[in-house]
């Protein structure tokens, strides 16, 4: 593991243009060429594993979401993509995320409004070992807190955000202020009770677990906000991605006026997440297709587009574990996984 | 626990101490750091947190809001999020609806429409009594000066009114009929009278001039229809150009899906490696930006996401995006109610509710962005560990994941953990946090090893600070360097065991663990 001071460096932004020679030092783990994975359903979210390198989930659906059932995919990296297991659920799964307790934990949100718990040390026909069913319509969202690793919220389009621990059969909490759906919700990196909920309502409320209502609401968009995500290094600093094709990063400290407003993709972003490695490096998608990469410090902000997709990029995901790998998936059935800096097609 | 177990030690060590003031002691310090724990909590959380004053002038200008009559019939959370999305805090949004209901609005209005329809309904009645004209002349200047009183004299306002219009209205009746049509009658009998002149003299030559004239006509008549008709026809050129035009393009983009779906065989059986030729990959999404053209403003529901079949749509997008041929198809399909025919009919339910959740086989990695925060957090990793319990990690400052090295407490932490909801368990986790902090800086220099033991485990792994450490523990071994004091030892943790509310198995196998680690130091320092 790295020391402190290196990766004190690697938190300082600079800019790098997307045909560089800087290249991270070369993880013996993974190799190099990344061939793309298929998948037979729709595409939503991808997802690393924060306990292995070469391990991630792909949440997709049938009929692009509409209607149809769902499946979540867990992928090994080494020696190329291939697929280590899925499960079927009867309706789509729109986003998954990784527990960060236990290794081979997976919680799933479907479109029926269940949440689905997977245990990867079980064989398939035990799972899922746990169906959450309280959302009265599609959990859009979850994400699993990275502080004290008990908890994750849930998002729904029936206005609520749930708090749920994995042991526990029914929510911990229910947060219900939103007039309209809520598409995600990040929990804050450094303050374990604090997390953030985007929604479509055009707001971002700040919640404290040990509130009883939000403590902050920010109306950051004329439009609706469609993800949310904290800065990893600054734990005032948050991204929100709208239908109105802009990335804007806030100050909670100085909420009225945007820190940066990042344009450039053709149509809304779907989702926004922060680098884990580098201070100010902010991923997007779009259904413009393209997943672009940012640095919101610097006056020139697009420090790199990625075109691979021939749909709308609806998933997007930084691997914390590896610096500048990069995952992302779409409604054209795709899996793509690549370094930063190199083309994500090629081998 | 933490406070307990160290209770009985010194009972045995300090005897001269009186076990009762130590209790106190770390009891009083407990509350303080409860209330510093909190405040240390609340500053940290302030942070977002809505820190500004109520400003009046957005209060107001809600309150004007939610009084509009229309606003009033909507629900409350769409008027609190209409409030919101224009940036009032939730403080100024409570005002605003406190304030709202306070006021009597309809009291005032209602009389001025009362009194204008009573003044209405006297005025006809009035116009027919009022014939003289003259009389209510000096009634509309005094009517003017009357403006400025405001609510009772508004009915005879619109009499007055009322009356002095009529009565002009007669004057200038009269003054058209006295003066004004005999001059228009005159007037047009000249008229009339030069007509019938002029026709007589033009009647002498007028065939020439009209035949001409008709002849113009008709010729401009023919002219104007061969241009019509050119006309046409150039149009209905055009229009057929057209629609060759656009089957050509359609023809062209079939074909250029057909290579697109045969490029994406090639790619499912794995020939190409994804290396398309880039020329294909432009034509490509060119041709895909030449299909959706249609299908953008084909889009019924403004929301591109939420396609389901209830799905919401309430707000605009400023350019919705090209949907995929085939989202479409399935869109249509639903809407007209059929099902898509690839739907499986799948048991998703977990085939064994209670099944038990695994024990984790890698404890948690470092996030990047936490490695900076392990050297200042040791003390308080160390601190931690003698809160026997799991939450030890829920304190902020407690990054117990910057360690490498999986330390077996934390493993044991991990399985323990019972996460009750809230307050209770967090409060008091916290006590026993903040109690250990203060109990820990006062008793470490006497205190024998199982208590710092596990301090000298962390300080093997931490080179730096196990010098001191090491100091200490000589010290602390020449102090009590017997089997008796072994004997204690066990005893207290048996206490401690038995005593401790929430010490659970984690706790005392923690501390049977550094008994063990104790005697084999024990035994390594001794040589």
């Amino acid at each position: 593991m790295a020391s402190s001071k290196e990766l004190r460096e690697r938190g300082t932004p600079f800019k790098i243009k997307l045909i560089t020679t800087r290249s991270p030092p070369p993880n013996p783990n993974l190799r190099r060429d990344m061939p793309v994975f298929k998948t037979p359903f729709n595409g939503y979210s991808v997802k690393f594993s924060p306990f292995y390198e070469s391990q991630l989930a792909v949440a997709t659906s049938q009929n692009f979401g509409i209607l149809g059932n769902g499946r979540l995919h867990v992928l090994q990296l080494n020696p190329t993509i291939t697929e280590i297991t899925s499960f079927d659920t009867a309706d789509g799964v729109y986003d998954l995320c990784w527990s960060e307790s236990h290794d081979s934990l997976l919680i799933a949100a479907v479109a029926d409004g269940s949440l689905k718990i997977y245990d990867l040390s079980l064989p398939p026909t035990s799972n899922p070992i746990r169906s959450l069913h309280e959302h009265a319509r599609e959990a859009h969202g979850v994400d699993f807190n990275t502080v004290r690793k008990d908890s994750f919220l849930s998002a729904s389009w029936d206005d609520t955000v749930k708090l749920w621990t994995v042991d526990r059969p029914t929510s911990v909490r229910t947060f219900k202020e939103h007039a309209y759906c809520v598409y995600s919700a990040a929990w804050n990196p450094r303050h374990a009770d604090v997390f953030a909920s985007a929604s479509g309502d055009c707001t971002v409320r700040i919640w404290d677990v040990r509130e009883p209502g939000s403590t902050m609401i920010l109306p950051a968009h004329e439009f609706e906000i469609l993800s949310c995500d904290w800065n990893k290094y600054d734990d005032c600093i948050i991204a929100t991605a709208s239908v109105d094709k802009s990335i804007k990063v806030w100050d909670v400290r100085n909420y009225r006026v945007p820190v940066a407003v990042l344009n450039g993709h053709g149509y809304a972003v779907r989702k926004v997440k922060f680098s884990p490695h580098r201070m100010s490096a902010i991923a997007s998608c779009s259904y413009d297709m393209t997943v672009c990469l940012w640095d919101y410090m610097v006056e020139d902000a697009l420090i790199g587009r990625y075109d691979h997709h021939t749909e709308f990029a609806v998933g997007v995901d930084m691997s914390v574990l590896v610096e500048g790998l990069l995952a992302s998936t779409g409604w054209d059935e795709l899996v793509y996984v690549w370094q930063h800096g190199m083309d994500p097609r090629a081998p | 626990m933490a406070t307990q177990s160290d209770a009985p030690p010194n009972s045995i060590h300090g005897k001269p101490l009186n076990p009762g003031s130590q209790v106190t002691e770390p009891t009083v310090d407990d509350g303080q750091n409860a209330k510093a724990e909190a405040k240390k909590e609340s500053s940290p959380t302030s942070v977002f947190v809505n820190s500004e004053p109520i400003r009046e002038e957005q209060v107001q200008n809600a309150v004007k809001f939610l009084s509009h009559p229309n606003v009033r019939g909507s629900p409350v959370i769409y008027r609190r999020s209409f409030l919101e999305r224009k940036g009032l805090t939730k403080e100024e949004i409570d005002e605003a609806f406190r304030r709202v209901p306070d006021q009597t609005p309809a009291v005032t209005t209602t009389q001025p429409v009362a009194t204008s329809q009573d003044g209405q309904i006297k005025a006809p009645s009035n116009i027919q009594q009022q014939a003289p004209i003259q009389t209510l002349q000096p009634a509309p200047a005094g009517s003017i000066s009357k403006i400025g009183r405001f609510s009772r004299f508004h009915w005879s306002h619109a009499l007055l009114a009322v009356g002095f219009l009529a009565v002009s209205g007669a004057g200038t009746a009269v003054f058209f009929k006295k003066a004004v049509i005999p001059r228009l009658k005159s007037w047009i009998r000249k008229v009339v009278l030069e007509e019938e002149g002029l026709q007589k003299k033009y009647k002498v030559k007028p065939s020439l001039a009209e035949e001409a004239a008709a002849a113009a006509k008709a010729a401009a008549a023919a002219a104007a229809d061969v241009a019509q008709t050119s006309q046409e026809m150039l149009i209905s050129k055009t229009e057929e150009k057209r629609c060759f035009e656009e089957l050509i393009s359609m023809i062209n983009v079939q074909l250029r899906e057909m290579k697109l779906m045969s490029n994406a065989i090639d790619k499912l059986e794995g020939r190409t490696h994804g290396r398309i030729p880039m020329e294909e990959q432009d034509d490509h999404r060119v041709s895909w930006t030449g299909l959706r053209q249609p299908y953008a403003n084909g889009k019924v529901d403004a929301d591109s996401r939420s396609v389901r079949s209830s799905s919401p749509s309430a707000s605009v997008e400023p350019s919705v995006a090209p949907h995929p041929k085939s989202y479409m198809e399935i869109m249509a399909m639903i809407q007209r109610g059929e099902k898509p025919s690839n739907i499986r009919e799948i048991n998703d339910a977990p085939p064994n509710p209670n099944q038990p959740v695994p024990l984790p086989r890698l404890a948690p990695r470092a996030k990047p962005w936490e490695v900076g925060q392990v050297q200042s957090t040791l003390t308080n990793v160390i601190q931690s560990q003698e809160s026997s319990n799991g939450v030890s990690h829920e304190s902020k400052d407690n990054q117990l994941n910057g360690d490498d090295v999986v330390p077996w407490w934390q493993r044991k932490n991990v399985r323990i953990t019972e996460i009750d909801t809230g307050d209770e368990q967090k409060f008091g986790s916290s006590n026993v946090v903040s109690n250990v902090r203060p109990v820990q800086r006062s008793w470490v220099p006497p205190q024998p090893p199982p208590v710092a033991m596990p301090e000298a485990a962390a300080a093997i792994r931490q080179p730096k600070k196990s010098l001191l450490q090491k100091d200490q523990l000589t010290d602390e071994q020449s102090l009590a360097r017997s089997a008796d004091v072994n004997d204690e030892l066990q005893r207290i943790t048996k206490l401690s065991e038995s005593g401790g509310a929430m010490e659970v198995n984690g706790g005392s196998s923690g501390l049977n663990s550094s008994e063990i680690q104790k005697e084999e130091d024990n035994s390594h320092l001794e040589m």
